[in-house]
């Protein structure tokens, strides 16, 4: 052992160090000089084969996009800009676990960026995972954007309630809109969409009073009269539908279903019974008509029923109750109350039309589950009969 | 242990403004008495930065070839995939005969060739060559990695600092792991596995003295890597989950499948390896170029993924985007890339291709059983990161390093167990299939015995229990009068007897001598009075037996004590039981 040698190093040791020092930033410096050039070498050709993979994707040509995006990542790792596509295309072209690896991978670098979670959202939703989608949704519509952060988050609340809605979840749909009315600027166009979407949902007073702030906004908006009639139907609420239809047809007259509405609610109109500020003598004549339309409705039920059902009441057989339900017993039920029409003007039988209506209502019902859904009259004698129900209850 | 420096140039070649420098920096800072070991885990900081910022140029220059040789878009031109390899094959080839002979090869053996063999010494015009030869054998898609190259460039740099600081021998020797750690951590960023496999490869034994050293240089070298290239992960590592407990015996196929896929890889090494070198030597400048047009082939007839060191397709791998018969047509093609860059010759590392290839045969298990068990598994991205250990454990047979690579690299501690399972059951397969790891059949080849961990697992190693024997009838009290003792030991056969002194130790004396005292008169005198004042050496009974032999001869009788109470006599052992034991261990072998 030579102990000269070790005692000769940690004599000059400070200086050693101090050149050891001296050399590692001299080539710190001389290698960031190197890399940098590298790199920014590198970034070039990956800026063209990103420009040329957004080329592919626009032309729909998704496979080779997804090369031109790998090899711009290959030289520029870590551009966002350049995973967000790689990630979109992977997701296009159903590669989720890939794309779900790269969104994820960004996600964690900035898990407040509302594209990235808009990204994550859309794959969340392809997969139909309702609780991730919305998360992502809900990070994205809270979190930061880059350009215009109304506008998108408008677009991706509604974009929210579209997936919802498909995936039946009407609740959280109506929650997520309910949160949407109250940031709407006053523009028809978005209440109109949101009016659409709150009767997708089945939220008719909702939907009804989107559609007259829209016709607030727009006075002749054929949209939101279509819209706001068919709202105002579903709720029962038919001289409404009827001013709103009227319009809506006067100005789209193509618009047949419009126009088939309005028919059924003028129908609805003009044969209930109980409306207000009809007569005696008009209640009585509805009564009648919509007494013996029933009667007629049980006939031509049971004859495609092949049923018969006998001219005359047997003899002897009391009718029987409302608990009965085929259409022998209805009809029996229906010969029996028919000489009660003579006895409606009496005022001594003041249960006798609610009786009556109740028998056009069972009627109705019971045609029109065994002989399908009603139309004309019918159609409005059924709604008629579930609103006042529905009024009852 | 000789120590001497290997190289002494003249320090007075300094002037005397640097050496007048250096003392005053000295009085203000560190003082002149700076220790040797402390200034050698300093050095590893140095040698660490140096080795990470030789790596960085080296991925560099890796990509700059790249760039140049195949070009910069995804799909190159047949032109290119087929003539760069040949072309540059011819190069390199040219480089390795005629300027850089030792850069052939991986560069582990000859990190451990140097520690054991040439006293820590590594021309540095290997880390030139290898760092110029690779570099343009990987950019052009020869089938080979940039880790095991960078480990003998650090090995390098490190090897000519010491020399340049004249470091003892000794220090020398240890200052190749330390930068063999260093360029490995850089390259593969991740320092735990460099430490662990140049431990397990380059070290071949576990040696806490250098420990501390090879980790300061494994994490300063990632920290320059991470400043330079970013902390990003190799691999970007799916949500790997495990779906079910019976998923294991899935993972445990992987592990035969790997094991033979090792053997397989290893064979065809070892079978031609020695074949092609003992060709005449005008062949050694077609062999490279050679390999390079079959994998260029390789890589023309659809197959490109298989060129170069593959780390991106290992990436997609683990993101489901082959198929598992596309994955299993890629490793088996990639042994055979591999197979052929490494016999030509051709420098480059088996680090990435093992990677490689133990991700796509995880992959293509996983993808078989999702085909044939779709209830099972939910993503073969975890077979694939597993398979990447299982070769890892099979063909370099670095076991603790290939649990750690995967869940360094994966950093997700969840897939522990399918790692373990699978690893284990391909580390143990390959041993029985390949019982000489590929390290220890490339050094045998080049004519070269060297140490390795896999040697040591073997070894059965004798303990000082194996040659005790039982505790003498007789224990002389070290109180007792010299006569007592003599009437004690009158009737006994025994030569030698043990002495329990007060209050603690142990002594022994001969009969020849206790008979002595009593004709000298000192009957009355106590043994302790007489004896000498040094106690006797003890053992425990699970030291190892060589421990023995260093105390055999100072006493005739060491005594083997409990651990929990060194009083407890456990038994006794001399020299004659211990070289009878190893005696009987040698014949039983």
């Amino acid at each position: 052992m030579n102990p000269l040698a070790p005692r000769s190093t940690a004599r000059r040791t400070p200086l050693v160090l101090a050149v050891l020092t001296l050399i590692a930033i001299l080539a710190f410096a001389a290698v960031s000089r190197l890399v940098t050039r590298l790199k920014a070498n590198e970034k070039q050709i990956g800026w063209h084969a990103y420009e040329a993979g957004l080329i592919q994707a626009q032309a729909g040509h998704l496979e080779n996009a997804l090369d031109d995006f790998r090899a711009a990542l290959t030289y520029d790792r870590d551009n966002p800009k350049y995973q967000l596509s790689l990630a979109r295309a992977l997701r296009d072209t159903g590669r989720f676990n890939e794309a779900e690896a790269y969104l994820l991978h960004l996600w964690d670098a900035a898990p407040q960026d509302s594209t990235i979670n808009l990204a994550l959202a859309r794959l969340a939703a392809r997969r139909q995972s309702v609780e991730d989608a919305l998360r992502y949704y809900h990070n994205a519509i809270y979190g930061a954007w880059s350009s215009d952060p109304e506008n998108n988050r408008r677009n991706t609340r509604f974009e929210l309630i579209e997936f919802l809605l498909k995936q039946n979840a009407r609740p959280l749909a109506q929650a997520e809109l309910m949160a949407l009315v109250q940031v709407l600027p006053p523009d028809p166009a978005a209440h109109l969409m949101v009016a659409d979407l709150l009767r997708q949902t089945q939220d008719y007073e909702s939907a009804l009073a989107e559609y007259k702030m829209v016709l607030k906004l727009d006075h002749g908006n054929a949209a939101a009269l279509t819209g706001g009639g068919d709202s105002a139907f579903h709720l029962g609420r038919y001289r409404t539908a009827e001013k709103y239809l009227q319009q809506a047809v006067a100005l789209q007259p193509e618009n047949t279903q419009a126009r088939a509405q309005l028919q059924t609610a003028t129908l609805v109109l003009q044969s209930d019974p109980f409306l207000h500020r009809v007569s005696d003598a008009e209640r009585n004549r509805r009564i009648t008509a919509d007494f013996l339309h029933a009667g007629e409705r049980l006939k031509s039920c049971a004859q495609s029923q092949e049923i018969d059902l006998p001219a005359k009441p047997v003899a002897g057989t009391v009718p029987p109750g409302p608990s009965a339900n085929g259409l022998t017993s209805l009809w029996a039920r229906w010969q029996a109350a028919r000489p009660e029409l003579r006895r409606l003007s009496s005022p001594t039988n003041a249960d006798l039309p609610d009786a009556l209506m109740d028998l056009v209502q069972d009627i109705e019902q019971q045609t029109a589950q065994q002989c399908g859904e009603p139309t004309g009259l019918d159609l409005a004698l059924l709604l008629g009969a579930r609103d006042r129900e529905i009024a009852d209850q | 242990m000789s120590a001497s420096p290997i190289t002494a140039p003249s320090v007075s070649a300094r002037g005397g403004f640097a050496n007048a420098l250096a003392s005053r920096f000295a009085r203000l800072t560190l003082g002149t008495d700076f220790e040797e070991e402390r200034f050698f885990l300093i050095l590893s900081i140095f040698i660490g930065v140096f080795s990470g910022l030789a790596v960085v140029c080296f991925r560099v220059a890796i990509d700059w070839s790249r760039i140049a040789l195949l070009g910069p878009l995804p799909h190159p031109s047949a032109l290119r995939i087929i003539g760069a390899p040949t072309a540059v094959g011819l190069l390199v080839a040219i480089l390795v005969v005629h300027f850089f002979p030792a850069v052939r090869g991986s560069g582990v053996n000859q990190t451990k060739a140097a520690l054991y063999i040439f006293n820590g010494y590594i021309p540095f015009k290997n880390a030139v060559g290898k760092f110029i030869c690779s570099a343009l054998a990987i950019g052009s898609g020869q089938s080979l990695g940039p880790e095991d190259p960078s480990l003998q460039i650090g090995a390098s740099l490190a090897s000519a600092l010491g020399r340049r600081l004249e470091f003892s021998r000794e220090k020398l020797r240890l200052l190749a792991p330390v930068g063999a750690a260093a360029g490995l951590a850089a390259a593969f960023n991740a320092p735990i596995s460099a430490v662990l496999f140049v431990i397990e490869e380059v070290i071949g034994r576990w040696s806490a003295g250098i420990l501390g050293s090879v980790v300061l240089s494994a994490i300063s070298s990632v920290v320059v890597m991470r400043w330079f290239l970013g902390a990003d992960a190799i691999f970007r590592i799916p949500v790997t989950t495990f779906v079910h407990p019976g998923e294991l015996i899935a993972y445990a196929g992987l592990g035969v499948a790997g094991a033979f896929a090792a053997a397989i890889f290893s064979r065809s090494i070892g079978f031609f390896r020695p074949r092609l070198r003992a060709l005449p030597r005008w062949t050694q400048y077609f062999q490279p170029a050679a390999a390079g047009l079959l994998i260029g082939l390789i890589g023309w007839i659809g197959f490109p993924q298989v060129m170069g060191a593959g780390y991106e397709f290992m990436d997609q791998a683990m993101h489901d985007q082959f198929t598992w018969r596309m994955l299993a047509a890629l490793a088996g093609l990639k042994i055979l890339a591999t197979t052929l860059s490494f016999v030509s010759g051709t420098p480059g590392g088996m680090f990435a291709p093992t990677l490689f290839i133990g991700a796509m045969l995880g992959g293509a298990v996983g993808g078989i059983e999702r085909h044939f068990f779709p209830l099972l598994t939910v993503s073969t991205g975890t077979y694939a990161l597993v398979g990447m250990g299982v070769l890892f454990a099979a063909f370099l047979r670095a076991p603790m390093t290939s649990v750690f690579m995967v869940l360094e690299v994966s950093g997700n501690y969840s897939i522990i167990v399918p790692v373990i399972v699978a690893n284990t059951v391909a580390y143990v397969i390959s041993r029985s299939l390949q019982p000489i790891p590929i390290f220890d059949t490339l050094t045998r080849q080049d004519g070269l015995v060297l140490p390795s961990l896999e040697e040591q697992r073997d070894e059965h190693i004798l303990h000082v229990e194996d040659a005790m024997q039982p505790v003498p009838t007789t224990i002389l009290d070290g109180n007792s009068p010299v006569e007592m003792a003599e009437l004690r030991a009158r009737d006994l056969p025994d030569k030698v007897f043990l002495v329990r002194m007060a209050p603690s130790g142990w002594s022994c004396l001969t009969r020849n001598l206790l008979e002595r005292l009593i004709k000298e008169g000192k009957g009355a005198l106590t043994l302790a009075s007489v004896l000498p004042t040094k106690r006797l050496p003890y053992l425990y009974p699970d030291l190892p037996l060589d421990s023995a032999l260093r105390h055999v001869s100072e006493a005739e009788l060491i005594p083997v004590v409990n651990r929990a109470d060194l009083r407890m006599l456990e038994g006794v052992v001399t020299r004659n039981d211990v070289l009878t034991r190893y005696q009987a261990d040698a014949v039983a072998d």
